[in-house]
C-alpha cells in the first residue's frame, strides 16, 4: 500500500489536507473493498473450475482404472448435481435390442420416476431424450407445460407428477458418430441452460462417451477371450509364445489344462519335459535345437506322460519369426489329439489287418490260378496214361493208339512244365527298362510318401544323399517299391523298441565298380547271421503278420536291373539293407526329367 | 443198329478234347468233342447224346449257361461236369442244380467212369 505521510507541510494547508485526507481515505477504502469482493468473486471462481477440473480428472481416472460403468455414471451424474444446484440428472444407455433406453444411472432420482424410464423405446414418442438421440441434436425443453411439442410424450406426465418442469437431453455419442446414449438434466423450474451450463454438459458427455465407449468394448473383448476359452477347451487346442532368445513362454489356459499344470504356474522348457514322453525327448530336443537355429515353421506330433501314467498325444504346429529385437520368436498352437489317434491307431490296425488278408487272398488266388493252370496238363496226361493202359492190356494190343496217347502224354507233361516257367517270369517281371532316373529324387519321392508313416511310428528318419549321384537306369516304379519295402521292413523291426530312438538312417553313394549303392540301416531287432540268406527266400518271414514276400520279390527287381541286395547285421543294434546298381557310362548327364524341365525354363527366359 | 450210348465231351482245353473221348471210346461208349457250347449245340449231336461231360469255366457260354440253355430247350441230358477250379462250394452247387455228378481234374478213370453210369442209368 502506497504511503501517504510523505512528510511535514504547511500550517495553512493542513486543514485542506486533512479533508482531503479523509476523503481519500474513504475512496482508497472503498477501492479496497471492491477488489476485495472482486478478489473473493476471483477466488470463487478459481475454487469452482478447480472443483470442476478435480471432478473431471476424478471421473476420468475412474474410467482409466477400469471402474465399472454403473460406478462411474453414477458419480457423474453427482458431480453435475453438485456443481449446477437444482437439478437431478440421468444417463440413458441405447440398448441396440429393441432399441430402447436402459438407465446407466440416475442417482437422484426415485425409483417411481426411473422404473417407467427404463425400457422406453428410442423414439420421439419417449419424449426429449427419444428426439436427442433420434436427430443427434440437443433438446432443450424449457417448460414441460407451456410446450404443446412434448403434450403427448411419455415422460411429461412423469416429470410433472415428480415435479420437474424442465428438461434438457443431450445425445452422448461413439467416436464413430453413433448415439451410445443420452444424458438427462431435470429440473423443477422452467429453465434454459446458461453458457457455464452448457460447456458442463458438453464436458461430460464427452467424459460419459468415453465411460461407455470403453466399457462396451471391453465387454466385446471379453466376450471374444470368453469365445476363444470356449473353443480352445472345445477344441482341445491350445496356443503359446515361446520366445527361442530367452526362453519367456506364455500359455494359454487350454494350454495348462492339457499339460494338467496350475494356472500360476511359470512355464519353463524343463517344466515342460517333465510332461513329455521319455520316449518322445529326443524328439522334442531335436524339434527345440532346430528352432533355436533358424526361423521357420514346424510341425510335430509327440506324447506326454501324465502323472496317472496315461498318455496324450499332442499335434503342435508352430510359426517362427523375429520381434522387433530381432529374437525369434515362436507362436503356435498345441492340439490334443489323443481321440483321433486312437481312433487312428485302431483304423492302422484294421488297415494292416487288412493288407495282411489282402496278401493273403492274392496268395489264395495265385495258387488257385497256379492249380488251375497245372492240373489242365496233369488232367490230359492222367487220362492218356489210362487210355494207353487199356490200349496195352487190349487183346491184340492196340499199339499204334497207345504210342499216340503216350506222344500227347510227354505234350501235356511239357506243358505242365511251361506253365511253371510262365509263373516264374511273372514273378521276375522282365520289363523294358528305359528311363534315366536319379536316385537320390527317388528316394527322396519316397521318403515324402513315407514321412508320416514313420513319424507316427516314431522314427527319426535321417537321409544322407551324397550329391551328384550318377544317373542309373532303370524301372523308376519298381526301384521306390524296393526302397518302400526297405523302408517299412527297417520300421518294422523298430517297432518293439522303446529305450532308444527309432533312428533310420538312408544313405546314398557312390559304389566303385561304376555302380550306385543305397542303404537302409535301422537299430531294430537286427538279424541272425545265419538267417541273413533265408531272409531273401518267398514266404520266408520273422514277422507274424508278414507274408515275407517283400524281400525276395525286392531282390528280384534289384537283380533285374543287373544289380545286387544284401543285409549285414550292425555292429550296435539293427541291420543295414543295401543294393547297388550299375550306373550309366556317361555319369554327368542330366536325368530325362531334369533335362525336360531346363528346357522348359530356357524356353521361358528366351 | 448202334446201340453204344453217345458221349459227348464240351471243353475248351485241347488237351481234355483229345485225350478224354479216346479213354470213353476204351471204355465202349462212343464219344465226340467239342471246343465251345456253341458248337455242341449247333450240332446233331444235341438230340442223340445220353451223357454230357461238360466242362464250367469255359470262354463265351460257361458250362452251367449250357445246361441252362438245355432245359430251356427240353433237352434233358444227364451232366457230368469237370473243373481244373478245385472249389468245395461249387460240387454241390451244381449237384444241386440238376448235373449227376463234378469231378475235379485231374480225375481217376475209376471216378469217369462211377460217374458215368450213374448218368446212363439216370438216362
Amino acid at each position: 500500500m502506497m504511503d501517504f505521510c510523505a512528510g511535514p507541510g504547511h500550517p495553512d494547508d493542513m486543514q485542506d489536507v486533512g479533508e482531503n485526507t479523509a476523503e481519500l481515505l474513504e475512496r482508497l477504502k472503498r477501492a479496497e473493498e471492491a477488489l476485495q469482493a472482486r478478489e473473493l468473486n476471483f477466488q470463487t471462481l478459481v475454487q469452482r473450475a478447480e472443483a470442476q477440473l478435480a471432478g473431471e480428472k476424478h471421473l476420468l481416472e475412474m474410467v482409466a482404472s477400469g471402474c465399472p460403468l454403473s460406478d462411474v455414471l453414477t458419480e457423474l451424474c453427482k458431480f453435475v448435481e453438485d456443481t449446477a444446484a437444482d437439478c437431478q440428472c440421468g444417463v440413458y444407455l441405447i440398448d441396440e435390442r429393441g432399441p430402447k433406453f436402459r438407465i446407466g444411472a440416475a442417482p437422484g432420482l426415485p425409483a417411481t420416476f426411473n422404473d417407467p424410464c427404463e425400457g422406453l423405446p428410442v423414439t420421439p414418442e419417449a419424449g426429449p431424450c427419444g428426439v436427442a438421440a433420434g436427430t443427434k441434436t440437443q433438446v432443450i425443453v424449457r417448460d414441460f407445460e407451456s410446450e404443446p411439442l412434448w403434450e403427448s410424450c411419455a415422460i411429461r406426465p412423469l416429470a410433472l407428477a415428480h415435479g420437474f418442469r424442465s428438461q434438457w437431453s443431450t445425445p452422448i455419442y461413439a467416436r464413430d458418430g453413433r448415439v451410445l446414449a443420452t444424458f438427462g438434466i431435470f429440473q423443477r423450474n422452467p429453465a434454459s441452460p446458461t453458457q457455464v451450463q452448457l460447456d458442463l454438459i458438453a464436458q461430460v458427455t464427452h467424459i460419459a462417451s468415453i465411460a461407455i465407449e470403453r466399457a462396451l468394448s471391453e465387454a466385446a473383448l471379453k466376450r471374444s477371450e470368453a469365445f476363444l476359452a470356449e473353443a480352445q477347451h472345445l477344441s482341445r487346442i491350445g496356443s503359446f509364445a515361446w520366445n527361442a532368445v530367452t526362453d519367456e513362454i506364455t500359455w494359454s489356459e487350454q494350454l495348462y489344462r492339457i499339460f494338467e499344470f496350475d494356472p500360476q504356474t511359470t512355464v519353463t522348457l524343463e517344466l515342460i519335459g517333465t510332461r513329455v514322453h521319455p520316449e518322445d525327448t529326443p524328439l522334442l530336443k531335436d524339434m527345440i535345437e532346430r528352432a533355436r537355429n533358424a526361423v521357420s515353421d514346424f510341425q510335430y506330433e509327440h506324447r506326454l506322460l501324465m502323472p496317472d501314467k496315461s498318455v496324450k498325444y499332442l499335434n503342435l504346429i508352430a510359426h517362427g519369426m523375429r520381434n522387433e529385437d530381432g529374437e525369434v520368436e515362436y507362436i503356435g498352437a498345441v492340439q490334443d489329439i489323443s481321440r483321433r489317434q486312437s481312433s487312428e491307431e485302431a483304423l492302422g490296425k484294421a488297415r494292416s489287418e487288412l493288407a495282411h488278408v489282402a496278401r493273403v487272398m492274392s496268395l489264395g488266388a495265385l495258387t488257385a490260378s497256379i492249380a488251375h493252370e497245372v492240373n489242365q496238363p496233369l488232367s490230359g496226361i492222367i487220362t492218356n496214361a489210362s487210355t494207353c493202359m487199356r490200349m496195352l492190356e487190349a487183346d491184340p494190343p492196340n499199339i499204334d493208339g497207345a504210342r499216340e496217347t503216350v506222344r500227347r502224354t510227354i505234350r501235356d507233361g511239357h506243358r505242365a512244365a511251361d506253365v511253371i516257367t510262365r509263373l516264374r517270369a511273372l514273378f521276375s517281371r522282365k520289363e523294358a527298362l528305359t528311363e534315366r532316373l536319379d536316385l537320390n529324387e527317388a528316394t527322396r519321392e519316397v521318403i515324402a510318401l513315407s514321412l508320416s508313416e514313420l513319424q507316427g511310428n516314431r522314427i527319426i528318419l535321417r537321409a544322407e544323399l551324397t550329391n551328384d549321384l550318377p544317373l542309373v537306369t532303370g524301372d523308376r516304379v519298381q526301384l521306390q517299391q524296393v526302397i518302400l519295402n526297405l523302408l517299412r521292413n527297417a520300421s518294422d523291426a523298430m517297432s518293439s523298441v522303446d529305450h532308444r530312438p527309432r533312428q533310420l538312417l538312408i544313405r546314398t553313394k557312390q559304389d566303385g565298380n561304376g555302380a550306385v549303392r543305397l542303404s537302409v540301416q535301422d537299430n531294430g531287432v537286427g538279424i541272425q547271421p545265419e538267417s541273413i540268406n533265408k531272409l531273401f527266400d518267398a514266404f520266408y518271414t520273422t514277422k507274424s503278420d508278414g507274408m515275407g514276400i517283400g524281400l525276395s520279390v525286392s531282390r528280384s527287381i534289384i537283380e533285374t536291373h543287373q544289380g545286387s541286395l544284401w543285409a549285414t547285421p550292425n555292429d550296435g543294434p539293427g541291420a543295414t539293407f543295401s543294393f547297388s546298381i550299375p550306373h550309366v557310362a556317361d555319369a554327368a548327364a542330366t536325368p530325362d526329367k531334369t533335362a525336360h524341365a531346363n528346357n522348359e525354363r530356357a524356353a521361358r527366359q528366351g | 443198329m448202334n446201340t453204344r450210348p453217345l458221349i459227348s465231351v464240351v471243353d475248351d482245353d485241347e488237351s481234355v478234347r483229345e485225350s478224354l473221348p479216346d479213354l470213353l471210346k476204351e471204355f465202349g461208349f462212343d464219344a465226340q468233342a467239342f471246343s465251345s457250347a456253341a458248337d455242341f449245340l449247333s450240332s446233331d449231336w444235341v438230340g442223340r447224346t445220353n451223357c454230357l461231360i461238360l466242362d464250367v469255366a469255359m470262354p463265351g457260354m460257361t458250362g452251367p449257361d449250357l445246361q441252362r440253355e438245355l432245359t430251356l430247350r427240353r433237352q434233358e441230358i444227364p451232366i457230368v461236369f469237370i473243373t481244373a477250379h478245385r472249389d468245395d462250394n461249387v460240387r454241390p452247387r451244381l449237384i444241386e442244380q440238376g448235373a449227376v455228378e463234378c469231378l475235379f481234374k485231374p480225375f481217376t478213370e475209376t471216378d469217369l467212369l462211377a460217374a458215368l453210369n450213374t448218368a446212363l442209368r439216370v438216362g
